[in-house]
């Protein structure tokens, strides 16, 4: 029978329809993973952009001589015995004074006017007294923390229903915050301590900040380069370039790919046991993270530079051993260059994925509450060995505590994170169109 | 009569024996792939190796500068001589074996780097000069020798992976000869290239019989006849027959080189 190429045929027709089909599933799951991701970062940023603000009062604070310093010589052995719990009502009183000036009614018991104003502000102000000890006697304008329930009243999170069944505050507090507001002496602005100061106690959400898990992070994202790099690359020229192909070979290699699929948590177990109660390396420090880390991520560095060295040619192999180089001379004048851009790729990837890591973690306690800013070296604790946090434990931590205010940093913390491996993601593409435009 | 004998010797010994293999055996695992090659090449000569596929011509060119070290499987036994000196002698560094002995590849294969650093690469490497003006009397002289001279004089710092697949071969050319290497390996140098650019290269492997010994191995068989004086033909691992190219291809001794030249097989 003839056919005529302008009529299509069944099996064609089905064929057809079948590519026709595969590409609408193709297409239907890229959109439901968009989906979810933009889902994703609209949850993320619409709870975590409002931690990157916050709520501060400004006042004018008298600094009196006959609370704050009793020896009248600014003593600083006398001045510093004044705790927190002094400079408390200093604060209250000069917010007293404020609304008498500004005619706000106040129907509130002082301490719960003083509740309005964070913990943390008594703290900030006996910090800056006690570094300039003339500021006594004077009165000083300070922008003070608001409390976290004021914050989360002007971020909506608190609203007067709340309030209402709310301990900590009150509806009245936050008329009294509004017309604060309406005045200007409360205002809401952009916070950068939030990058800046270490964790707060649970009684403190709005003082709390990532600056300990950022440098934590730091401090072991240097530990993992430094070391996973060099180990990586090395370990991997050798496997590949070097190393004869035998049984044995062949053993580690099945078992790098398997260390690259073992639960992070079972590296915490092992740093555990061997970098705290065998080595006994300070718990919670970033040195102890870091090389969980390094163990965590040499595989997949491991595996990603052999396959960016398994992609160079080999006739640029044999060129160079044609002319008469040494194997060692062809691998890092020539192989190497060039897988170079995938061997940064990976190694930032890596890193990337170190960074986010969180379960090995919490084994070997960076889960701990720590205010201290890590030092990078100190002689009692060694390199890297101050304890500190990491921020994806951070997030962790933030996420356990009572008070919705952690809530929101949570989210920031997230939102920061997140900033963090992109940037990362993005250098690993800008150097990988680097090196590869050169030819 | 004695007086002819000895003109006749005269006659033989002129062309000197560069290379002599004697009871080559090449094995690749279990797989015999070389069996009991004897074969001496004169230098200043343009040697063809030609041959069905996977005759062993290849694996038999790699064995002159040891190429074949890197293939763990690969086992070469017998005796390969440059100069009476044996190459396969624990003492022998495949490393300087190989500046003495170049290779020029199928695939043109130049350095993802500059035309200049491809070719000073070897020199460099190999401490064969001590400045730079002396670099750059070595490159010059191996892309004049490659005939690639007047077209790359001008963009050196181009890379070499930029120019024509005949240009890319000529680069890797001069890359082998600035080495200074007594012996040239061609491993079917021209089978990327097209007929212009075979041309070229045919020229050029013409005028660099004038300093090395060149040995080549090709598919054409027009080939092997138009650029070499002596010609090996093999077959399944064997060497049927080496003699001058033109006996190979007028009078050949073996039936199975006849057939083979003929186009019956392989």
């Amino acid at each position: 029978m003839k056919t005529s190429l302008l009529t299509l045929d069944a099996r064609t027709k089905k064929r057809n329809a079948a590519e026709a089909r595969f590409k609408a599933y193709g297409l239907s799951a890229i959109f439901v993973a968009m989906f979810a991701l933009l889902i994703l970062l609209t949850s993320v940023v619409s709870n975590g952009l409002s931690s990157f603000q916050q709520t501060f009062i400004t006042l004018e604070v008298a600094l009196p001589e006959d609370k704050l310093d009793k020896s009248g010589v600014r003593d600083l052995a006398v001045m510093s015995r004044v705790t927190t719990i002094g400079y408390a009502p200093v604060l209250r009183d000069a917010l007293l004074a404020k609304l008498d000036a500004l005619d706000i009614e106040n129907p509130l018991s002082n301490r719960d006017l003083g509740n309005l104003i964070s913990k943390q502000s008594a703290a900030t102000v006996r910090d800056r007294v006690l570094a300039n000890p003339d500021l006594v006697g004077q009165t000083v304008t300070f922008d003070l923390l608001a409390s976290g329930r004021i914050d989360g009243y002007f971020k909506g999170a608190v609203t007067m229903e709340s309030a209402a069944l709310d301990g900590n505050t009150s509806p009245e507090a936050l008329t009294i915050a509004q017309a604060l507001a309406d005045v200007g002496v409360i205002e809401t602005k952009f916070n950068w301590n939030f990058f800046v100061w270490p964790d707060a106690s649970v009684q403190r959400p709005e003082a709390a900040g990532l600056g300990v898990a950022i440098l934590g992070s730091l401090y072991m994202m240097i530990v993992v380069l430094v070391l996973a790099l060099p180990i990586g690359v090395a370990s991997s020229i050798y496997l590949e370039e070097f190393a004869p192909k035998n049984r044995w070979t062949d053993l580690i290699e099945v078992n790098i790919s398997n260390l690259a699929a073992v639960p992070s948590i079972v590296y915490g177990i092992l740093g555990l046991a061997i970098f705290i109660n065998f080595m006994e390396f300070n718990q919670s420090s970033p040195l102890v993270g870091g090389l969980v880390l390094t163990l965590m991520t040499l595989p997949t560095i491991i595996i990603s530079t052999r396959a960016a060295l398994k992609s160079v040619p080999p006739s640029i192999r044999d060129a160079a051993l044609g002319v008469g180089a040494s194997k060692m001379q062809s691998v890092f004048h020539h192989v190497l260059p060039l897988a170079a851009p995938g061997i940064l790729t990976g190694t930032i990837i890596g890193l990337a994925q170190a960074l986010g890591e969180t379960a090995p973690l919490l084994l070997i306690g960076m889960v701990a509450f720590v205010r201290e800013y890590p030092a990078a070296y100190t002689p009692e604790a060694g390199l890297f060995g101050e304890a500190a946090t990491a921020l994806p434990v951070q997030v962790f931590n933030w996420t356990q505590r009572s008070d919705p205010a952690f809530f929101e940093r949570a989210f920031g913390a997230v939102i920061t994170l997140l900033v963090f491996l992109l940037i990362m993601n993005a250098v690993a593409i800008y150097l990988r169109r680097r090196f590869e435009r050169r030819w | 009569m004695e007086d002819l004998t000895q003109m006749d010797r005269a006659m033989s010994t002129q062309q000197d024996i560069k290379i002599s293999a004697k009871n080559v055996q090449v094995y690749y695992d279990k797989n015999h792939a070389i069996k009991d090659v004897n074969v001496e090449i004169a230098d200043k000569t343009v040697t063809a190796f030609i041959g069905p596929s996977g005759c062993g011509k290849s694996t038999f060119l790699r064995c002159i500068n040891r190429m074949n070290d890197t293939i763990d499987i690969c086992r070469v036994e017998g005796d390969i001589r440059i100069d009476g000196e044996d190459i396969y002698d624990p003492k022998v560094d495949p490393v300087q074996l190989r500046a003495k002995v170049g290779m020029v590849f199928q695939k043109p294969n130049p350095f993802p780097k500059s035309i200049y650093d491809n070719v000073a690469y070897g020199p460099k490497i190999h401490g064969l000069s001590r400045n730079k003006a002396e670099l750059d009397e070595i490159v010059e002289k191996s892309l004049r020798k490659a005939a690639l001279w007047n077209e790359a004089k001008d963009r050196l710092d181009a890379p070499g992976t930029g120019l024509s697949g005949g240009q890319q071969q000529r680069l890797c050319i001069a890359r082998a000869i600035a080495t200074a290497p007594e012996v040239l390996l061609m491993d079917e140098p021209c089978s990327a290239l097209d007929p212009i650019a075979t041309a070229q290269v045919e020229e050029l492997i013409d005028e660099l019989r004038q300093s090395y010994s060149v040995v080549i191995v090709t598919h054409s068989m027009q080939q092997a006849a138009r650029v070499s004086q002596k010609t090996a033909f093999f077959h399944l691992g064997n060497l049927v027959e080496y003699d001058d190219t033109d006996k190979i291809f007028t009078n050949p001794e073996d039936p199975r080189t006849e057939s083979y030249i003929s186009g019956r097989i392989g």
